[in-house]
């Protein structure tokens, strides 16, 4: 190929590769869903998803995808196949209004998602102790349904891969790398510069 | 960054008299309430099918659209530019990620869509057919093309579907960047010297037409959207958005010293529109089919991309895996 | 302060974080997975801001400006290794060099936090997270392969092999070396060389692979003394080829 790139004449070059091919259909890599906390004590914010094979993969492919442009203090993940998702409703309903009261204080662990708005992102409301999934929305009504909301996730402690505190160093930096900041190119005193050689 | 204007299909109005009359009705007076469309909910046909394809389309673009600009990745002069072009690629690819993802809510799969590209079935903007010659073309793009993108961006961000909605939320946030890094080397090449002024006006002169055509064909003979603009899946005509681009960036642009390659653009006071020459649409629509300067290479280097990452892929390949789709 | 000694080091640190960085940029936009294109992409970001901060702190010690001696320098002054200047291959390649240079990084800079050159032990701190990111990536990734289908097995072991004699060329010793241990500036290669070693073996542990035996092979030397590859040549000639048009020009 005679690319006005080098890098892909580079590539080309061993010759091997006849992309006359038809592409042979992949599978699917399964898809992990990503949330993030920006900084201590706000809550862990859904961000969006990785296609990864595995956790610790889809931990390492989430956080440049997600973290490398903006602080973050914290983040988890959980395969899109373990998050329950309950009804959803609109204008004045709330989903929790589906759901009957319980008081729950034993069972597994389970993290709920709260979708405050439709088009918002689902935010973390807390832990409950329940037997399954749709008793852990039912406890969560109880502690947690000041607000409306209009779309839960419930995900099993056990299937959420979170951060640690050692973690936290590795966004030490982010801050530092102005290069990817809007605030770091001004160039107005250019253009007066140039205008008044130019007058 | 994004392909401007959309290319849509004209489509059967037919399709949405055999939806049901009463969820038709329920989803439209959300959509008319501002209330967002969430991916369980109920849609017509015409609407998913037409979100799946604007939505690919963005990511298409995006991933190709890294491949002009990162002919300049290697050479870029100094720490500051080579970092910047760096991180503004990997923006790229990395909204190419999103977007897909926001596509995939609706049930198609990405290699779907990837293997829909590299077949050419589904396209791409057009703009990133064309060859980025010199560093002046990469500052031209990083700023203008950028610049056009998030005039269609932005309005698009207040359509109805909410993870393209979410998308370019995060979408936006990142190409502030983008746009201050363009505009800042472009400004330093056209008030640098005289060589590198002449070069960013020889870029200029190159790109003014694609980057016209950016928007799409003007309304009068676009494809009929009514419907896409009513259940809010395209948010503004393509005149209009041509319109606000060129309202905010041709007083930038000469007021760095640079003409523009049309001498008929002007802005006509009484009606507040631009005018502006003819840019050759039987060209946009060769391009948009194939026959561009670029078209086969950018689909050979993708195609090559992806051979060359096959065995990696499957390496990674687990039986027991099950694909379900993402949730927003 | 023993300062053509501590410069030696940086521009033998520095020379090879540009140089990688610069190499790693290339897959930007051509990586095998979207999300791996981003992470790598990331790292190759990194790399070159660490090169950045090694070449401040050269001028803040009479060298040129962080541009002038990164682009405008001969090869035959270049101090990276040989490893970091060869072309990225595929992706087995790439993904090798990424797992033995980082990892052995990765343990030069835990070192360094200790050095008696404030400056880089400084730096040193503040990149520690960066480089606990790079290696957990590499590690990840070598596990994966090298335990996922015959041919990634075999492509990573075959980049093993053909890499080793080059990766053994970044431990190659400084004529100042004496000089640095007894100053306190830097342990020295061959405790870095023992580490890193100890290091990457525990991870291949976990896989098909095997490692070449450290002392078997004979390290590809002569990049610290500037002697370099035809690829570093064309390398440099690309990445200097705008800023070449004009030197003088703010670009």
């Amino acid at each position: 190929m005679n690319s006005l790139d080098p890098r892909i004449n580079r590539l080309s070059e061993k010759g091997q590769i006849t992309s006359e091919e038809k592409k042979k259909s992949l599978d699917q890599l399964e898809t992990y869903e990503v949330f993030l906390q920006k900084r201590e004590g706000q809550p862990f914010r859904h961000e969006g998803i990785v296609h990864a094979p595995d956790e610790e993969l889809a931990w390492i492919f989430a956080k440049e995808q997600f973290s490398r442009r903006q602080t973050c203090t914290g983040l988890w993940i959980a395969k899109t196949e373990n998050i329950m998702v309950s009804e959803l409703t609109e204008n004045e309903e709330s989903v929790y209004d589906l759901y009957e009261e319980k008081y729950c204080g034993e069972g597994n662990k389970y993290a709920i998602f709260h979708m405050l708005k439709r088009g918002k992102q689902h935010v973390y409301a807390g832990t409950v102790l329940a037997n399954d999934e749709s008793s852990a929305i039912s406890c969560a009504k109880a502690q947690f349904s000041d607000e409306q909301v209009f779309n839960i996730w419930v995900v099993k402690e056990e299937n959420l891969l979170i951060s640690s505190e050692e973690d936290k160093d590795m966004w030490l930096t982010v801050p530092e790398k102005t290069f990817r900041e809007a605030y770091a190119y001004k160039a107005s005193d250019k253009i007066k510069e140039y205008k008044k050689r130019n007058a | 960054m994004y392909g401007g204007g959309t290319i849509f299909e004209s489509h059967d109005e037919k399709n949405i008299v055999n939806e049901d009359p009463v969820k038709l009705a329920q989803f439209e007076e959300r959509i008319n309430r501002g209330e967002k469309i969430e991916p369980s909910d109920w849609m017509p046909a015409l609407y998913k099918k037409q979100l799946i394809r604007m939505i690919e389309q963005h990511a298409h673009s995006e991933i190709i659209g890294a491949l002009p600009e990162g002919t300049w990745i290697t050479r870029a002069p100094g720490f500051r530019r080579k970092l910047a072009l760096i991180a503004k690629v990997q923006d790229e690819v990395g909204h190419a990620q999103l977007l897909y993802s926001a596509a995939e809510t609706l049930g198609k799969t990405r290699e779907e869509m990837i293997d829909d590209l590299l077949s050419g079935k589904s396209k791409y903007s057009n703009i990133f057919n064309y060859p980025a010659f010199t560093w002046a073309d990469s500052c031209f793009i990083s700023w203008l093309v950028d610049a056009g993108a998030i005039v269609n961006q932005l309005a698009n961000s207040r359509g109805s579907y909410g993870p393209y909605c979410r998308a370019l939320e995060r979408i936006c946030a990142e190409e502030s960047f983008h746009l201050k890094y363009g505009h800042h080397c472009v400004i330093y090449m056209a008030t640098g010297t005289q060589k590198q002024h002449d070069m960013m006006q020889e870029a200029v002169n190159r790109w003014w037409k694609p980057l016209m055509h950016f928007f799409g064909p003007p309304d009068k003979i676009s494809v009929h959207t009514e419907v896409l603009m009513k259940w809010k899946v395209k948010m503004a005509s393509n005149d209009d958005m041509r319109n606000q681009f060129l309202d905010m960036y041709v007083p930038k642009i000469l007021e760095l010293g640079l003409t523009i390659p049309d001498p008929e653009l002007r802005k006509d006071e009484t009606t507040g529109r631009w005018v502006y020459g003819d840019p050759d649409w039987d060209e946009f629509y060769r391009v948009i089919n194939g026959d561009g300067p670029c078209n086969k290479e950018r689909l050979e280097v993708r195609k090559i991309a992806e051979e060359r990452g096959r065995w990696v892929r499957e390496s990674l390949k687990r039986a027991e895996s099950k694909y379900v789709v993402p949730l927003a | 302060m023993n300062t053509p000694a501590i410069k030696e080091l940086l521009y033998k640190i520095g020379d090879d974080q540009l140089i990688l960085g610069h190499r790693n940029s290339e897959w930007t936009g051509l990586g095998p997975i979207l999300e791996e294109d981003i992470a790598f992409c990331s790292m190759a970001q990194d790399k070159i801001g660490q090169s950045l901060a090694i070449f401040s702190i050269l001028h803040e010690l009479g060298e040129p400006d962080p541009d002038t001696n990164a682009f405008l320098r001969d090869a035959k002054l270049f101090k990276n290794c040989q490893y970091v200047e060869m072309p990225i291959g595929e992706f087995d390649f790439s993904i090798v060099r990424h797992f033995l240079f980082d990892n052995a990084e990765a343990i030069r800079f835990k070192h360094l936090t200790d050095s008696s050159f404030i400056p880089l032990a400084n730096l040193s701190k503040k990149i520690k997270g960066e480089l606990k990111y790079h290696t957990m990536h590499a590690n990840t990734w070598i596990k994966r392969l090298g335990n996922g289908s015959k041919e990634s097995i075999d492509r990573v072991q075959k980049a093993l092999n053909d890499s080793w004699t080059m990766a053994l060329g970044m431990f190659e010793v400084s004529p100042y070396e004496a000089e640095l241990i007894q100053e306190k500036i830097f342990v020295g290669e061959k405790v870095i060389m023992q580490e890193w070693y100890e290091s990457i073996s525990a991870t291949i542990e976990g896989t098909e692979l095997s490692l070449p035996d450290l002392y078997s092979s004979k390290p590809m030397l002569g990049g610290r003394q500037g002697l370099h590859t035809e690829s570093l040549i064309k390398l440099l000639d690309e990445m200097s080829e705008v800023i070449r048009l004009d030197p003088e020009a703010e670009w």
